[in-house]
């Protein structure tokens, strides 16, 4: 003790002076060391006025008034002795600070048991990762539940053997057990992991390790799986300390990991799990939970304990700005947005212009470019709130109708073979969208209607993809993707190698969508209490699970009880239960701060887990917050993006955030989607898009009304559009709802397509009826700006498009090929 | 002749009137088999004459029009081909029909009669409302639209092209309601793979005011619009849309094809109306309906089933008993036979009707939904035993041979043989948990079986023979509720030298059904017999279409029974 004393003195010696109003800090603030094994990591701070944090750990020395309550497992790591109380005295360059500190043993047998210790070490050595005996196979002929969800299986494989199977529980091969009661040295499960017998996962122990000590203490002591009449807490939540963590460049953190358990226990376990930085070019950490910075940027840190998997977000920032100056805050999105930009040291972006604020919002409220007339009448308002006015009119005009109309069309899937291959079905489920759109329904009430719609109801007809209604898993797993933001699909077959789904969670929610029948055109729920003639033919109702062969009966992931009744609508209890599950909010705010931004808190919109961190969790649970208490309305979510400053950046860098792409710190460009990019060209050029219903000619081929805009058609397998299907239009089979990369393919459309080409000077066109008004060349390339980018030409810009038009000799053709190089720009092409 | 006076023969402007002189000169080209696909405008008006045009192929020949009335003249103005040139020209026949005052408005069939034949039949409506038609001119937007000046009445006019939509005007008030109908003028088409029936074209009716859009001051915002709200075979889908004016001002009506197409076959007819009036319905069914939920079930069916069995009336009464709802204390015990009705007005909730059962018996039962059919009010009904067992119910259950996946469908008929007597309760709910309301109205009959002929069906429309020349007609009916007696299949009316025989027909075998529960209890034993008609070489041949009437009569205990069945077929012999 003295020796840490003492070298606790040098260190601090040699570090800087703490600065004024600097105050010691000790983590965490109240210690309790619950059971002989517990131990906790100590973590010292200085905060300065501002709240900034700077770490001292390893330069403060610690005194405990009764030292031998504890045991020193580290310099900074406190194991139980003995029970009691004391206190415990960090002392950094004369600054003292001081936490409780509390001792209970007992409780607990004086042998290791499988559910607490040994699942721990298996868990942190990585045994059961998805990548080796935790994958959906296992590994070597021996399986693992990932992270250690099914302690009881993992148990009986380890001391039974035997090969596990994904659609039978039949054990496949000789049961060899992994552990030997006889020879305990020689149990498997030590002789692999330290390498005395050959093992695919490399070494994973040392014999002189405390894990194997205690794994071999465990098999001697006749390898039992807990104590029946205590049974192991399981954990519920992991949480960190710091939450975010946020270091310099060359910077070090030590992070603390607590386990809150479902006996309402809490313990450190910092060093009993794995960590796994998705960049590790970013942020490096340690066995023992040390994060040290490597390279500018962002990233999640994955953290696997036995029975649960968190992650905490960790960003390593430039030099400390010497003076961070104040950005002002429309609303509370800023204040979170902004806030974290601060921690950061990004500074965000200048508001955006006029032009371009004019038309991002056009594009991202009504997916339309604002006409020539509005961006002068804009641009020249003197309105202080003119902004605040558009927004409002935006948000009023059937442009808007039409446009989330045809996003929600995506989202929720309107095509003829997704909705019984019946256009008048789909037809009518785009109906249903399009009124609760233009009423400004609550966002609630349409996921209730959907999920739980029967009968002849429009929205029913999502059921019938293929014209048969789904199978429960696919139609479960889309509700849950598009209403909870999950995606469970994994779970389907096996428990989630990535997330805490497992497979009986998947299909207990199943349950609820297999009573799911179809007379006819009716969509209903098959009675559980009624036969209905099913044994006639020898059916059966019951949902099996599929590798228990066991019937199934609806229970949600939470294991809520809900009164499901035999001849009910399950489905309305299962929504009315969705809609109020904290998800619900936000993965819908997710969504569509996912459209406002091009990537949502949570990117993809619909993948939450908890190895996908939100990038700003109190942003995210505020807006769901704000969305709830405004009768979860979308048009009000919407405003309430659109009118904040955060939305409003311009999306010209400073030096601070030219890397930046998850802060929100400037608007970033995003390519138009095929229908809004094709809407555009039209408007641009004033000739309208034909959209005929097949390729052929024939009695039955029809057209869509002159004048309808891509977004307004109904669903992609009616109208083809080669265009369209050149930029990527979800074909709304498959998840994401519509991949548009980039291809040659467009390139080459641009440079000969008829949508780009044929367009500029047909008869009718804006070109033409410019040239026929005896319009000037200034006045022809002003008006075109306008149209396309809504702003004016720069000076320079102007200057060098009318001598280029003036070179070419050729006049018509010359404005054709200016008129067509506007529309070949990324800027025309973007949302910026 | 009867004939003469279902038929009004009218000259040719042209051509001579004497049938047999237009006959001889219009048959030097090899005889095509003449058929009508469109009219318009095919609404008329009673007490007026109007001018319409009939497109078709084959009407090269046309010398006369055939009238189901004499409140009906028609006289031909022209024909031509139209447009020249391409691979499959359309003939247009231009007719003058005038409409006498004292007509009942309703659907008169019209069929041309051509020298190559007679023509299958097109409906020509009449109705009381003056019927304006359609300006010359584009009316594809809304100051080109049409103007509405009177608010009863009936607009006709087409889709000349595809994508077409034609636009209309009007000033409404606030608070004023209307209804808006548009009525396709193409009949339905045959469903590909089935028996049924789609739509060829679908209207679809839209009603728009100014919009103020801020991206378009010229915008029209869309205030209403109507799609029938259910797609089900064989059902009608012309647009019906009530709505009420919340503003008062200048709106607009904006008709299109659901699916696009157009061309000048695509004529409908707008009315307009004041007030709220329900949809027009759907032409009823003249013949039998043995398992349609809309049919009738009057108390005086068993009469009815007994005489198509070719029996005596049974002398059975029928009384009405209102089922107990679900909490009630109990529920009313009936006699066999016996009606039970009821409304499901509250989601879930079940109906609920006892009686005894003294000896085996065959029974069946029958489902009538008066006001809503399925698919907006499906009645379950169930028959279960006094320990709770379900005996039967109406719902046909299959298994796919491949997926093992269960089907099932909903049947307003099913027979149930009951081998124990004791007591039986029939429930009735909505399929659905969460429907109801106070139109979702159910009458059931429980009675004793009568072995009966269902429905028959028989698939001629019209004939053309020429000399020396066969042709058949399917006649297939249903043998219910274990009839086992014969059916007598009569042909009256013949023309000279045409003779009728019966026959036999080649029929595909279909698929092996999927495995079916108790098809037996839902479904009918169906049985065809085919009827060849045949023109001997000397056959006369018929300046004027013959009307032949085909009969099906019972066959019971060796007598004959009445006519359950008839069909007036036109048939002309006609040159080769």
């Amino acid at each position: 003790m003295r020796m840490r004393l003492l070298l606790g003195l040098i260190a601090a010696s040699l570090s800087a002076e703490a600065g004024a109003g600097e105050k010691l800090r000790i983590l965490p603030e109240r210690i309790v060391l619950q059971g002989a094994r517990a131990s906790q990591q100590l973590v010292a701070l200085l905060v300065s006025a501002d709240g900034s944090e700077r770490e001292v750990t390893s330069e403060t020395s610690w005194q405990l008034q009764q030292p031998n309550l504890v045991r020193w497992l580290a310099p900074a790591r406190l194991g139980a002795a003995a029970s009691g109380s004391t206190m415990l005295t960090a002392t950094w360059r004369g600054q003292k600070a001081q936490v409780p500190v509390t001792i209970r043993l007992g409780g607990e047998g004086a042998n290791p048991t499988f559910s607490r210790e040994i699942l721990r070490i298996l868990t942190k050595r990585g045994c059961n990762t998805s990548a080796c005996h935790g994958g959906v196979k296992g590994r070597g002929g021996f399986k693992l539940s990932a992270s250690g969800l099914y302690p009881e299986e993992d148990y009986e494989w380890i001391l039974q053997g035997g090969g596990y199977q994904v659609l039978t529980p039949e054990v496949k091969g000789e049961r060899i057990p992994r552990v030997d009661l006889a020879n305990p040295e020689r149990s498997l499960l030590l002789t692999k992991p330290t390498l005395t017998v050959a093992h695919g996962g490399g070494k994973r122990l040392e014999p002189d390790s405390e894990d194997y000590r205690t794994m071999l203490a465990w098999v001697r002591a006749g390898a039992p799986f807990g104590d029946a009449s205590r049974p192991a807490p399981a954990v519920m939540k992991l949480t960190f300390t710091p939450p975010l963590v946020v270091l310099p460049e060359g910077g070090e953190r030590q992070l603390l990991v607590t386990a809150h358990f479902d006996n309402g226990q809490q313990e450190d376990f910092t060093h009993q799990v794995i960590y796994s930085p998705n960049d590790p070019d970013i942020v490096s950490v340690s066995p023992d939970g040390r994060i040290r910075a490597q390279s500018r940027g962002e990233t999640a840190i994955v953290v696997r304990a036995a029975g649960w998997v968190g992650s905490v977000i960790a960003g390593v920032t430039g030099p400390r700005l010497p003076r961070y100056p104040h950005t002002p805050r429309a609303n509370f999105i800023d204040q979170h947005v902004f806030s974290k930009l601060e921690r950061f040291q990004i500074l965000p972006s200048e508001l955006s212009s006029d032009s371009e604020f004019l038309r991002r919002v056009c594009l991202d409220l009504t997916g339309a470019l604002p006409p020539p007339e509005r961006v002068r009448e804009f641009l020249s308002s003197r309105d202080p709130n003119k902004r605040e006015k558009l927004i409002d009119a935006l948000i009023g005009s059937p442009e808007f109708v039409d446009y989330w109309t045809w996003r929600f069309a995506d989202v929720f899937r309107v095509a003829i073979f997704t909705n019984g291959l019946s256009s008048k079905w789909s037809q009518s489920y785009w109906e249903w969208i399009r009124d609760w759109v233009e009423k400004d329904l609550p966002y609630d009430q349409v996921a209730r209607e959907r999920i739980a719609s029967q009968g002849y109801e429009p929205a029913s007809r999502h059921f019938l993809p293929y014209n048969q209604i789904g199978p429960p898993a696919d139609v479960m797993a889309e509700e849950v993707r598009v209403f909870l933001g999950r995606r469970l699909d994994c779970a389907q077959c096996h428990n989630h190698p990535y997330e805490n789904w497992s497979q009986d969670q998947f299909w207990g929610m199943a349950a609820f969508f297999s009573r799911l029948f179809r007379v006819g055109a009716v969509v209903f729920d098959h009675p559980t209490n009624m036969d209905l003639s099913t044994k006639d033919v020898g059916g059966s109702l019951e949902l099996l699970h599929p590798r228990t062969k066991q019937p199934v009966k609806p229970v949600v992931f939470d294991r809520t009880p809900l009164a499901v009744t035999a001849d009910g609508n399950p489905r309305r209890v299962l929504a009315e239960w969705m809609t109020r599950h904290p998800y619900f909010a936000e993965a819908a705010v997710n969504r569509i701060w996912g459209y406002f931004f091009g990537r949502g808190i949570v990117d993809p919109v619909d993948d939450f887990r908890s190895t996908n961190p939100p990038t700003h969790p109190e942003l995210l649970a505020a807006l769901a917050k704000d969305f709830a208490d405004h009768g979860y309305r979308l048009r009000h979510l919407m405003r309430t993006i659109v009118r904040s400053r955060t939305y409003q950046l311009s999306y010209r860098p400073n030096e601070t955030n030219r890397r930046d792409v998850w802060n929100y710190s400037r608007a970033l460009a995003r390519a138009l989607d095929a229908e809004v990019l094709l809407d555009a060209v039209v408007d641009v050029t004033g000739i309208p898009e034909t959209f005929a219903t097949a390729v052929s000619e024939g009695a039955s081929v029809g057209e869509a009304p002159r004048g309808t805009r891509a977004v307004q058609l109904r669903d992609p397998d009616t109208f083809y559009s080669r265009f369209l299907e050149l930029y990527g239009r979800a074909s709304r089979g498959a998840v994401p709802e519509r991949n548009a990369k980039p291809n040659l393919s467009q390139a080459l459309h641009i440079l000969a397509g008829s949508t780009y080409v044929d367009r500029l000077q047909a008869p009718g066109s804006r070109l033409e009826s410019l040239l026929r008004a005896g319009a000037s060349d200034e006045k022809i390339v002003e008006e075109f700006y306008l149209a396309a980018l809504a702003r004016y030409p720069e000076p320079e810009e102007r200057r060098e498009v009318l001598e280029l038009i003036a070179k070419r000799g050729n006049r018509q053709a010359a404005l054709g090929e200016f008129v067509w190089a506007l529309l070949s720009s990324r800027e025309f092409a973007e949302n910026h | 002749m009867r004939i003469q006076a279902w038929l009004a023969v009218v000259g040719i402007a042209g051509v001579a009137i004497h049938p047999h002189e237009s006959r001889a000169q219009a048959t030097s080209a090899k005889r095509a088999e003449p058929s009508i696909q469109s009219i318009y405008p095919f609404t008329l008006e009673r007490g007026k004459r109007s001018l319409i045009t009939v497109r078709g192929s084959g009407l090269k020949g046309v010398y006369a029009a055939m009238l189901p009335t004499s409140g009906l003249r028609a006289r031909t103005r022209g024909v031509s081909t139209q447009p020249p040139g391409i691979k499959k020209p359309v003939d247009e026949v231009q007719l003058q029909i005038e409409v006498e005052a004292s007509l009942a408005p309703g659907r008169y069939p019209l069929r041309l009669v051509t020298t190559s034949g007679v023509t299958n039949a097109l409906p020509l409506l009449v109705t009381d409302l003056p019927v304006l038609s359609e300006p010359e001119g584009a009316h594809d937007a809304a100051d080109t639209a049409i103007p509405i000046a009177e608010k009863s009445a009936v607009y006709a006019g087409r889709l000349l092209r595809r994508g077409e939509a034609d636009y209309y005007r009007l000033e409404a008030r606030a608070g004023e309601v209307m209804t808006f109908e548009v009525v396709s003028g193409l009949p339905q088409i045959a469903a590909a793979g089935s028996a049924a029936t789609v739509p060829n074209f679908d209207p679809a009716l839209t009603i728009l005011e100014a919009g103020a859009s801020w991206f378009d001051p010229r915008r029209l915002r869309r205030v209403a619009f109507n799609d029938e709200p259910a797609f089900v075979f064989g059902r009608l889908t012309d647009a019906h849309l009530t709505h009420r004016f919340e503003r008062t001002g200048v709106y607009w009506l904006r008709v299109e094809a659901f699916a696009g197409q157009g061309g000048p076959d695509y004529s409908y007819h707008l009315k307009v109306l004041a007030g709220e009036h329900p949809p027009e319905p759907s032409p009823a069914p003249t013949d039998w309906q043995e398992r349609s939920f809309s049919r009738s079930l009057t108390p005086a069916r068993l009469t009815l089933l007994a005489a198509r069995g070719g029996l005596p009336d049974p002398g059975l009464v029928m009384e009405r008993y209102q089922a107990a709802s679900t909490g009630a204390p109990q529920s009313p015990r009936i006699p066999l036979p016996a009606m039970v009705q009821g409304v499901i007005e509250k989601p879930g909730q079940t109906h609920r009707a006892r009686f005894q059962l003294e000896s085996p018996r065959d029974i069946a039962i029958e489902v009538e939904t008066p006001f809503r059919a399925p698919p907006f009010f499906n009645p379950l009904v169930r028959l279960v035993n006094a320990t709770g067992e379900e005996i039967a119910t109406n719902l046909l259950v299959g298994k796919g041979a491949c997926t093992g996946a269960l089907t099932k469908s909903l049947q307003a008929k099913l027979i149930v043989p009951l081998r124990e007597p004791g007591e039986y309760t029939l429930e009735v709910r909505e399929l659905t948990a969460d429907h109801a309301g106070s139109n979702f109205q159910y009458r059931i009959q429980l009675r004793p079986q009568i072995p009966h002929v269902g429905q028959v069906r028989i698939d001629a429309d019209h004939f053309n023979l020429a000399p020396q020349e066969a042709k058949t007609i399917r006649v297939s009916f249903d043998r219910e509720e274990n009839y086992r007696e014969g059916v007598a299949i009569s042909v009256e009316n013949l023309p000279p030298g045409v003779s009728a025989h019966t026959g036999s027909d080649f029929i595909e075998e279909p698929d092996p059904p999927e495995p079916v529960g108790k098809r037996e209890r839902f479904l009918p034993k169906t049985e065809q017999a085919t009827v060849v008609l045949s023109a001997a070489q000397d056959a006369r041949l018929t300046p004027e279409p013959v009307r032949l009437r085909l009969l099906v009569r019972p066959l019971t205990n060796g007598r004959l029974g009445p006519v359950i069945a008839e069909k007036e077929i036109p048939l002309m012999v006609v040159e080769p």
